[in-house]
């Protein structure tokens, strides 16, 4: 994954969370789907942000053959 | 809820370095830092992610997702109020994430790992007892209702002390260098995580702190009831300070003898659910 593919897929979870915090305080949605919101969102936003920050592009690695 | 959920990841995994900062002083070590488990996440991050030839790919990573969602899960449950055999269900789950994080790399060590997560499957036994004895007194699973009771009545560590004890025991195959550790225990590297590293292993490292903190508030709002964040912040530290000198001062078990004491808690806990039931 592209360094800046996982930038903007971590801001666009971080959005829609923030949006769902907004319209639940409003009553637009029930609080059970904000909350379902952010048990999607939280464990995506976690690994976009680690992505986006460090990870290289590159191949595989070394095969473990096994014993 | 963000704001809260991120503090009870942080906190966990601060919790976490205290304990293994207590081990090492137990043990006259200097030991890491206190904060050492925070920067082992950020630390993570900061690594190559790369996913081994040999692994499933989509499993590999999709169980990372899993093991950070079951315990956010688990975290609004608990804090909402809802059913304590949900809890208890996401921590059966947990069991199969960490099968699936050992089979998913194709290395023997996870492999290992993983099958040892099914043979410690015998610890999560005691912790449905725990529940039985909890529904016998208050007659409800709800975790509100359970607080309103002893709200009345008192706490119920004093009213069922062996039930506690049960989920004290829970708690403390699950910390790190427990002597029921054996998931994790160093003959196989790091058992069902060897594989998993960079941002996937920084993921894990997330997962364990939220489940720290989830574990530790659910003995607390079980057995002692509601206490202001103060109080509970302080009674979660001295719940680690406790599990850190048994995690010190015992051995790690051997798999076998590990699930040995397991299932005698457990035929114990049965006979003390039993006398609950006909005489509590």
């Amino acid at each position: 994954m592209k360094k800046k593919t996982a930038f903007w897929l971590m801001v666009t979870v971080a959005v829609i969370a923030v949006l769902a915090l907004i319209l639940s305080e409003t009553g637009t949605i029930p609080e059970w789907l904000y909350l379902a919101v952010l048990v999607a969102g939280f464990p995506l936003f976690v690994l976009f942000l680690g992505l986006w920050w460090m990870a290289r592009e590159g191949d595989a690695d070394i095969p473990f053959m096994g014993y | 809820m963000i704001p809260y959920l991120l503090f009870a990841t942080f906190f966990g995994l601060l919790l976490l370095g205290i304990h293994r900062k207590l081990i090492a002083r137990i043990q006259r070590r200097p030991g890491p830092p206190i904060w050492q488990e925070i920067l082992h996440t950020l630390k993570f991050s900061f690594k190559s992610t790369w996913i081994p030839a040999t692994a499933s790919e989509v499993l590999f990573v999709s169980v990372v997702l899993i093991a950070i969602g079951i315990w956010t899960a688990a975290f609004f449950v608990l804090v909402t109020g809802g059913s304590l055999l949900i809890i208890f269900a996401i921590y059966m789950l947990h069991k199969i994430v960490e099968h699936g994080f050992g089979l998913s790399s194709g290395s023997p060590y996870g492999k290992f790992g993983g099958v040892r997560s099914v043979i410690s499957a015998a610890s999560e036994i005691p912790l449905f007892v725990s529940v039985s004895a909890v529904a016998i007194f208050t007659g409800s699973l709800q975790i509100s209702d359970i607080i309103a009771y002893q709200a009345e009545t008192g706490p119920l560590l004093f009213t069922i002390p062996l039930a506690a004890i049960a989920l004290y025991l829970v708690i403390l195959s699950k910390v790190p260098a427990s002597p029921f550790a054996i998931v994790e225990s160093k003959e196989i590297v790091s058992g069902y995580k060897t594989e998993h590293f960079g941002v996937w292993r920084a993921g894990l490292e997330t997962c364990n702190g939220l489940k720290s903190y989830v574990l530790l508030l659910t003995f607390i709002t079980v057995f002692i009831g509601a206490l202001p964040f103060l109080g509970i912040l302080l009674t979660m530290l001295l719940l680690v300070v406790s599990l850190a000198f048994v995690c010190a001062l015992c051995p790690m078990l051997s798999p076998f003898d590990s699930v040995t004491i397991q299932t005698i808690i457990t035929g114990i806990m049965l006979i003390y659910v039993l006398y609950l039931g006909v005489f509590g």
